[in-house]
Parts: C-alpha cells; sequence; structure tokens
C-alpha cells in the first residue's frame, strides 16, 4: 500500500507541545489497543473451535454479537449437496362448514422459477424461505420439539411465509390450518464419478398448524 | 522502506506515517463509494418487495423482531415505531444515506447515517440476509472511522475551490449538525429507542445511546476547532483523526483477510474440495443456478470442475501471505475478481460479488486507482461534453480530473 499522495507531512507531532503530545499518545494507545481487541475477538470468533476459544466463550460471544456476527464458509467445509423443497398444504373451511385439504404447493420451486434466467435474483426470492426453513431447522429438534423463543419465533415465520404465499385462501373458503413439509432430494452424483447415492428423495413432514389471525396480517396486505 | 535504518529512526517514521497522513485516500474512497453504491443498487432493485422483507406486516413481522432484538439487543431503528409511515421514512432514509455517502457529501456525517440506515434495516429482519449483507454491514461499522472522502468526492471538491480563501462559518455543517442533534433527541424523546448508555452497544461498556451521540459532540467538536482554534487544538485532533483512520483501514484489510482465510481454511478441511467435485454441487442447487444450461455445462466436465475447486481454494488459502509481494498481490486481485463476476453471473449472487469486488479493492494500487479514476472523469466528459467545458479549471491536473469521478 503505498501512503496517501500529497498529504503526508512528516513529523505532525513536531510543533506540538508537551500536554499536546499526552493527548495524541493516550489517544493513540486506546486506538491501538481498541483495534488490536477487535481483530483478536473477530478471529477468535472465525476461528474453529479451540482452547482459547473454548475458556472464553462467552466473553467473545459478549462481544461480537450481534453486530459483528459474521459467517465465511461459504459451501465450506462441503458444499451443500442436496435441494431442500419447502411444501405446504392448507386445509380450507366453505361458508357451509364442510373442510377440504389442497394439494401440496411447492414453495422452493416458484422460487427457483423466479430465480432462473434472473441476473439480479431478490432476496424474497432467493434467501426468504430457505433461511427461514435452516432457522426452523436450527432451533428444533428432530421431534419437531422448539428450542425456546427461536424456535417459537421460526414456526411462527415459517406459517406467515406459507400463509401469505398460498394468498389466505380459495373462493371464499378460508385457510383453517396448514401444514409443511420439506423434500430433500440429493445432487446426483455427476456423470464423470463413480459414486451412486439414493435417488429418492427423503420427507420430513410437520403437524398441521391452526392459523391463527396473527399469521394473517401480510396475507391481507397482499 | 529501507532495512538499514536504525529501530529507532525507523519507529519514528512509522509514528510519522500514521500521524501525519490519512493512508490509502483512493482505496478507502473506492470502499466508500463501492458499498454505498452496491447497498443503494439493492436497496432499489428490493424496492417493490420491501414490505415483505423489511415492512411491519411483513411474515417477519414488527412483533416477531421485536421479540428476538429483545433478546440479542441488534441496534434497529425500524422497531423505534410500528407505523408504516416510518418505515418507509426509514427506508427512504437508507436510500437517500446511501446516495449521498456514495457522492461524498458531508462523508464523516453520511457514514454515521448510512449505517444507521444499514444496520435499521439487516437487523430488522436478520434472517433474510446472506454474506454480501454481512459485508456491508461490518464495513459500514468501519467506515464511521475512516476519513474517506479526501479524494473523489463532494467534500474534496468544494475543499479544492475553497482552497486559500478563509474559512466561513459553514451553515450547511451547522444546519446539518442541529437537525441530527434534533433527530436524535427527539427519537429518545418520543420513540421507544430502547437504546442503552453503558450496554449492547458497538463496543462493550458503550451502548448506542452513548455512541450516537458521541460521535455527534466530536462532530460539533471538530467543528469548533477548526473555527476557533486553528492552531495546536485542530493539530490535534487531525493527528487522532488520522490515528483512528489508519487504524480503521488496517481492520478494513485484516478483515478482509480473515474472510479468505476463513474461506480457504475451512474448505481445506472438506471431502468434496479435497476430491475435487466440490464445484459441481453448487451449480446443481436450484437456489443458487440461475442459469441451469450454463452451469450443468460447465458442471459436465470434470477435469474444470477439479481445476476449478483447487483453484478456488488455493487462491482464497494464499491471499493474505501474497500481500507480502506486491505483483503477486495485484495478480491475485485480478484472479479473485473475476471469480466474483463468475459467481455473481453463476450462482446468481451480484451484491455479493459486488461487495467483495469492492473490498478487495482496499488492497489495489494507488496508481491504479488514479489512473481508473482519470479514465472515469474523461468517459464522463465525453458523456457530459457540456458539463466538461463548464468546468475547464477541474480538468488541469490528473488530481482534479479523478476528482470528478463522482462530482
Amino acid at each position: 500500500m503505498e501512503s496517501d499522495d500529497g498529504h503526508e507531512r512528516a513529523g505532525a507531532l513536531a510543533g506540538l507541545s508537551l500536554p499536546a503530545r499526552l493527548v495524541v499518545a493516550a489517544g493513540a494507545a486506546v486506538i491501538a489497543v481498541t483495534a488490536a481487541v477487535h481483530l483478536g475477538m473477530v478471529f477468535l470468533h472465525v476461528a474453529p473451535s479451540n482452547t482459547v476459544t473454548k475458556q472464553n466463550a462467552a466473553a467473545i460471544d459478549d462481544y461480537i454479537y450481534p453486530e459483528y456476527e459474521q459467517n465465511w464458509k461459504f459451501f465450506a467445509p462441503n458444499p451443500l449437496q442436496q435441494n431442500v423443497a419447502v411444501q405446504a398444504r392448507a386445509e380450507l373451511r366453505g361458508p357451509d362448514g364442510r373442510t377440504t385439504v389442497t394439494g401440496w404447493t411447492d414453495f422452493t420451486a416458484q422460487d427457483g422459477a423466479e430465480i432462473r434466467h434472473n441476473l439480479i435474483p431478490s432476496h424474497t426470492q432467493q434467501n426468504e424461505l430457505r433461511r427461514a426453513w435452516d432457522f426452523y431447522t436450527n432451533s428444533h429438534d428432530v421431534k419437531e420439539v422448539p428450542n425456546g423463543l427461536r424456535g417459537a419465533l421460526s414456526e411462527q415465520y415459517i406459517r406467515r411465509i406459507v400463509v401469505g404465499r398460498l394468498g389466505g385462501g380459495q373462493d371464499g373458503r378460508t385457510v383453517q390450518r396448514v401444514q409443511v413439509r420439506a423434500v430433500t432430494t440429493l445432487v446426483a452424483p455427476p456423470s464423470w464419478s463413480d459414486e451412486k447415492n439414493e435417488p429418492k428423495p427423503a420427507y420430513r413432514v410437520l403437524g398441521w398448524w391452526p392459523v391463527t389471525a396473527a399469521d394473517r396480517t401480510e396475507a391481507k396486505n397482499r | 522502506m529501507s532495512t538499514s535504518l536504525p529501530l529507532g529512526a525507523r519507529l519514528s517514521r512509522g509514528i510519522d506515517r500514521v500521524t501525519g497522513a490519512a493512508l490509502g485516500a483512493h482505496q478507502t474512497a473506492v470502499i466508500r463509494i463501492g458499498l454505498s453504491f452496491t447497498w443503494l443498487v439493492f436497496l432499489l432493485r428490493e424496492w417493490p418487495n420491501r414490505h415483505e422483507m423489511y415492512g411491519p406486516d411483513g411474515p417477519w413481522s414488527w412483533e416477531m423482531a421485536r421479540r428476538l432484538t429483545a433478546d440479542n439487543h441488534a441496534f434497529t431503528a425500524l422497531l423505534w415505531s410500528d407505523g408504516g409511515l416510518w418505515f418507509e421514512a426509514v427506508y427512504a432514509f437508507a436510500v437517500v444515506t446511501a446516495a449521498l455517502l456514495a457522492l461524498g457529501w458531508r462523508t464523516r456525517t453520511m457514514t454515521v447515517l448510512s449505517m444507521v440506515g444499514v444496520l435499521s434495516l439487516q437487523n430488522r429482519s436478520v434472517f433474510l440476509g446472506d454474506g454480501g449483507d454481512n459485508v456491508i454491514h461490518l464495513m459500514a461499522l468501519y467506515l464511521i472511522l475512516m476519513r474517506c472522502g479526501r479524494v473523489w468526492s463532494l467534500d474534496a471538491r468544494r475543499a479544492a475551490k475553497r482552497a486559500g480563501q478563509p474559512a466561513g462559518p459553514d451553515l450547511t455543517g451547522i444546519v446539518l449538525w442541529a437537525c441530527c442533534g434534533a433527530a436524535l433527541a427527539a427519537a429518545m424523546v418520543l420513540g421507544d429507542t430502547r437504546m442503552s448508555w453503558t450496554e449492547h452497544g458497538p463496543l462493550p461498556g458503550i451502548g448506542w445511546a452513548t455512541a450516537l451521540w458521541a460521535l455527534w459532540l466530536v462532530q460539533g467538536l471538530w467543528w469548533l476547532a477548526k473555527r476557533y482554534g486553528p492552531g495546536e487544538p485542530r493539530a490535534v485532533l487531525d493527528v487522532l483523526a488520522n490515528l483512528l483512520h489508519n487504524a480503521g483501514l488496517l481492520v478494513i484489510m485484516a478483515e478482509v483477510c480473515l474472510i479468505y482465510a476463513t474461506a480457504g481454511w475451512y474448505k481445506i478441511q472438506g471431502s468434496r474440495w479435497q476430491d475435487g467435485t466440490a464445484l459441481y454441487y453448487p451449480l446443481h442447487l436450484d437456489y443458487f443456478s440461475p442459469w441451469p444450461e450454463l452451469s450443468h455445462a460447465l458442471a459436465g466436465s470434470g477435469l474444470l470442475v477439479l481445476l476449478l475447486s483447487y483453484g478456488t481454494v488455493a487462491v482464497q488459502v494464499a491471499f493474505p501471505f501474497t500481500l507480502l509481494n506486491r505483483r503477486v498481490k495485484n495478480v491475485l486481485l485480478a484472479v479473485m475478481m473475476l471469480e466474483h463476476l463468475g459467481i455473481a453471473l453463476l450462482l446468481g449472487l451480484p451484491f455479493f460479488s459486488l461487495a467483495m469486488i469492492v473490498a478487495d479493492a482496499v488492497f489495489l494500487p494507488t496508481s491504479f486507482l488514479r489512473r481508473l479514476g482519470a479514465a472515469v472523469g474523461r468517459a464522463r466528459d465525453r458523456l457530459l461534453p457540456a458539463r466538461a467545458q463548464q468546468l475547464p479549471v477541474q480538468r488541469e491536473s490528473d488530481e482534479a480530473a479523478t476528482r470528478t469521478l463522482v462530482g
């Protein structure tokens, strides 16, 4: 890196009085220590779990979250090797009180269709549902039990996305309940490799969720 | 720097360097312009989707965001009120401040206001972002430390015009400063800001209320020193500002190195990056293959996938070390920028790629950036010949020509 052209004045400190120099020295010390601590914390945050991070996990998290959180493991250690399709179906209730169940709607496929041949995909197409589902799986165990606040929020988030995209109802029939499932298909191995994998998709089917008024605010405004 | 100098002399030269000047004027200007431009284009692209993404009634509702931020204490002005008008105002504020920061109008104030816009939107809906948002978020915080408007900014142009004249009272600056203070005071009195003085802020022990008021006071102090203490007070502030800028520059550079080191070192541990098939998989993910024909054609060649997979890991791991050698560093920068252009198109991640290219640019040589600035200035003059004739004085020197880039 070259120096700033033309602005460099050798010896900016030369003409300063002693008190002024002390102020500068104190400022320099604070700035240097802060920068060193910051870089140390960020390094420990992105580094793999190690002796230092295990012993100081709380202090590091306190410093980093929420504003300096970062994750640069792009497609690492291994890239995602499966396509996860989030699908939903609805139970509708007509004016006569009779209920019907719709077929499954594949919202991931809808996202995919909107991303295709798009130079600038929107975050609503590329990240919204994909990351909402990640959020759900990260905050639930295999028995679909939510872990605290985040678990509950992720359920409501998925439900609101789904209800919003389903559009509230059909032909005057309102959505009473929704059911969500994820269909995971492994990416077929390359034609030039001799690997084989399971071509059949795996299903993760959640229970029926009642749709409350709080889940409908977006559908109403669309 | 000569290595034959004794340690003491080298140390004092180093101190002169970091106190006497804001280093990397062009590099930091590129970061400012590039990232605020990326953020601006993103905001305009998402304009039709803004309610769904950040609005009070979006899928991630105001009330849900409120519950999450009560837990993680992230800063966002969007939760100060659940009104629809407030949401529109904050989104518009983010757009305007991004544009003004790119232009370099009242740069130091705009770095703060633009950061408020970035954090307000991103922290409001934290599950919408990707790596690109993450880069913009961090750099928005770091830019506050920088004197990033010294070149290629309206500020620099105004300063050049005023050169030699006695400093006026700067009415615009006073009005802007007063408005910022009034707005912050009004927000804290009228809004439910939940900003603490001592907790949950940008640094331990410093809450957002303290941080924002401190920035405002420093701005006032700066003006006072400029107007009434042109001697030593001004010189001390100047030195401190240089120190802060240079520390910020170091942090930004280290951050870019950490990004590549993390991305590279974790890949080394992955079996797919080891057997050289890794790249095949993202090219077959529905969310990351906007051009399936192209992606599948590329993924169809085992050799090409192997070379690109190994090449990616090698470049990412090597990058921080190549900073020791100027020529190798520049070659690698070009390779990485090209790779990010490829990612922008192939994986459909234009904003992430643009943000990374801009972050890479902090390592570009000054001579190259000056030539680039001059070329952009000439291109602009050709496109807008009338303007060029109106302002002939601006094109007298290389420096002036580069300054017209955004002017």
